[in-house]
């Protein structure tokens, strides 16, 4: 109840915005800009999927771009070293998959706060594929003229882009397991009261290994999704970019609370429309990046203070290193 | 008989000249002498560009050929690590701190420190707002004014173009950004035609040049040019007007050091036109400056040493692969 609320607030909120830039800034309103729109919020979607299902169980992935970025690394490294696209996916699955297992596995096994085991992985994430994999680079670029490139960058389906299709599939895979699996049911459980799941006798460890899995092949075919559009990959999106920020301003703006147990896709579809309404409006604007970045820092600030007024700490169910 | 006697004085001469140039304590020898030993710091914003491991390599090669201890000290993007490693450097008291200005204010303060107790610093590419002794780099001024000069007439009065320009800055603060900016704006407000539509920067990172640039060219479908301050971020802002099918329509300038990787996407349709500082040639320069600062060159008060890096344009008319250097693997 609590997050229909809110999601509805954002909702609320993304049309009210998006009235007002069709109303004073020229060109919102135009069928070109809205696909576009969805275009480039296909990759923010995709990572917000991942990163709800994970915050619902009470985690927090920080390394999810470090995930993003390594898997698309070994996508991008393999086929300009040569390699077809299959061959190429599969070892960037993998590599999603692994780095999946590690961060689920400290996290469900060795029971490290979701915040540090997924920020220590991040580090070694990025520096080990920056040393290992792109031997100090920060950079590979894509073939444009591969098919498979220009179909994810450019291709459509009715008119609508491609990577905008694979971000509502992603979607609906998401409120599929959420609404329809035991995975689903436990992650609303394991969210709500953790120690009761438990007890309970709910499968808390391997739920909590799928999520980490589940969000790091959410961050590949963002990864994917980005490289193929802008023909790069960019480690700085790790180290520089505002990426992460936005995705966990998304889900939380959307209604999934930081406290776990709480959300659904309506809460990602909320976050993700209200988020790309505004950067594609103030960018038509031309507001300056720092004026886009203090007023996006604002809403996630009021979405962080709603959800604490509207979801309090409640000590009967937190555990030791709760958000 | 004259004549043997003049050619053997000639050739005497000749080699007292070479014996006395080889004889320790010459004047090119005390030169060397003067380097070696010495110390210095390379903070870059981040290695693994071809830029800076570009102008490292050529640094620690003359660093090694004349027995000057080189040091690089990777800063990897972050910042406030920049800084920490720029104040420890100061610290170890070097004899020259090579410094690469994310911004012009991050390490004002700390290289005019560093100057004033006595460490020369030579800024590199992109200066700051303070003054030290040198300066290698682009002449930015120049590339905006050139970038801007090319864009009014491609697009401005007579050309039938709607005289629309997008820029992509990196930052709005660094250096490059600052000055291009400040020559391209100069020059556009002589020519009222010219409209910028757009400028935003990109934090250097292609996918966010992708995303503003594809966003622009809804709004403004007549775009005529697209300025992106780098290379590197401007191959996201020319895929996106390639993506729309613009490529033929729209003209992207870039800037950039030459490396084969970026500037190759002249050749696949991402940027038209060009300006290249040759990091390699830089690199030269910069071991060259470093050479004679070690020798005690010092430039005239609240003035700078300065080395304007030669400027190429590579244009889809010009370009060919000899045009764009290779990083020896």
């Amino acid at each position: 109840m609590i997050g229909r609320s809110m999601e509805a607030l954002v909702l609320m909120l993304a049309i009210a915005a998006a009235a007002l830039f069709a109303f004073f800034v020229s060109g919102f309103a135009t069928w070109p800009n809205l696909s576009n729109l969805a275009q480039n919020s296909a990759s923010l979607m995709i990572l917000s999927c991942g990163m709800a299902m994970v915050i619902m169980t009470r985690g927090l992935d920080l390394s999810q771009i470090a995930v993003m970025t390594a898997a698309s690394t070994a996508f991008g490294v393999l086929l300009t070293g040569g390699h077809g696209v299959g061959s190429a996916l599969v070892a960037a699955l993998a590599t999603a998959v692994v780095l999946g297992i590690l961060n689920g596995w400290l996290v469900a096994y060795f029971e490290i706060p979701s915040l540090l085991a997924t920020l220590a992985t991040a580090m070694l994430i990025t520096g080990g594929i920056r040393w290992g994999l792109l031997q100090g680079e920060f950079l590979v670029l894509l073939p444009k003229d591969d098919p498979f490139i220009v179909a994810i960058s450019s291709g459509r389906i009715l008119g609508v882009p491609l990577s905008a299709v694979i971000a509502l599939g992603i979607l609906a895979v998401t409120g599929f397991i959420l609404s329809r699996t035991i995975v689903g049911r436990t992650i609303y459980s394991m969210g709500d009261n953790i120690g009761a799941a438990r007890l309970t006798g709910l499968p808390v460890r391997a739920v909590t290994l799928v999520t980490y899995v589940f969000a790091a092949i959410a961050a590949l075919i963002a990864g994917i999704v980005v490289a193929s559009s802008s023909g790069a990959v960019d480690f700085r999106t790790v180290t520089n970019g505002t990426l992460l920020f936005e995705v966990i301003m998304v889900v939380v703006l959307g209604g999934v609370s930081l406290r776990g147990g709480r959300g659904s896709i309506l809460s990602i579809i909320a976050g993700v429309f209200l988020i790309a309404v505004l950067r594609n409006g103030m960018t038509l604007m031309n507001l300056s990046t720092q004026l886009q970045g203090l007023i996006m820092g604002m809403t996630l600030i009021t979405a962080i203070v709603i959800d604490n007024h509207r979801n309090p700490r409640d000590p009967e169910t937190e555990t030791q290193g709760d958000l | 008989m004259i004549r043997l006697k003049k050619a053997g004085a000639l050739m005497g001469a000749a080699l007292i000249t070479a014996l006395v140039a080889l004889a320790p304590g010459n004047p090119a020898h005390a030169a060397d002498d003067r380097m070696k030993g010495k110390k210095v710091i390379f903070v870059p914003i981040a290695m693994g560009i071809t830029l800076t491991e570009g102008w490292s390599r050529r640094m620690a090669e003359q660093a090694e050929l004349f027995g000057i201890e080189y040091e690089v000290r990777d800063a990897a993007f972050d910042m406030k690590a920049m800084s920490e490693l720029f104040a420890a450097a100061i610290n170890e008291k070097p004899d020259l701190i090579v410094a690469h200005n994310p911004t012009v204010q991050l390490l004002a303060r700390q290289i005019k420190k560093a100057e004033d107790s006595g460490i020369k610093v030579m800024q590199l590419n992109l200066s700051s707002l303070q003054n030290s002794t040198a300066f290698v780099g682009a002449d930015w001024d120049r590339i905006g004014r050139e970038v801007a000069e090319d864009i009014v007439k491609q697009c401005g009065e007579g050309s039938g173009k709607s005289g629309k320009v997008a820029i992509v800055p990196g930052q709005l603060t660094a250096a490059d950004s600052v000055i291009m900016n400040e020559a391209a704006f100069a020059v556009f407000k002589e020519h009222p035609e010219i409209e910028v539509v757009s400028n935003q920067a990109s934090d250097w990172e292609p996918e966010k040049a992708r995303q503003i640039t594809a966003t622009v060219l809804q709004q403004h479908p007549d775009l005529c040019a697209v300025f992106g301050h780098w290379g590197v971020h401007t191959i996201g802002a020319g895929n996106a007007v390639k993506d729309a099918g613009k490529q033929d329509d729209v003209l992207v300038y870039a800037t950039g050091g030459g490396n084969r990787l970026i500037c190759n996407n002249i050749e696949q349709d991402v940027i038209d036109r060009y300006w290249s500082y040759n990091a390699d040639g830089q690199g030269r320069d910069a071991a060259t400056m470093m050479r004679v600062i070690l020798q005690g060159a010092e430039p005239k008060d609240g003035e700078m040493l300065r080395v304007d890096s030669p400027l190429i344009v590579i244009t889809k008319e010009n370009y060919s692969p000899s045009m764009c250097w290779d990083m020896p693997s």
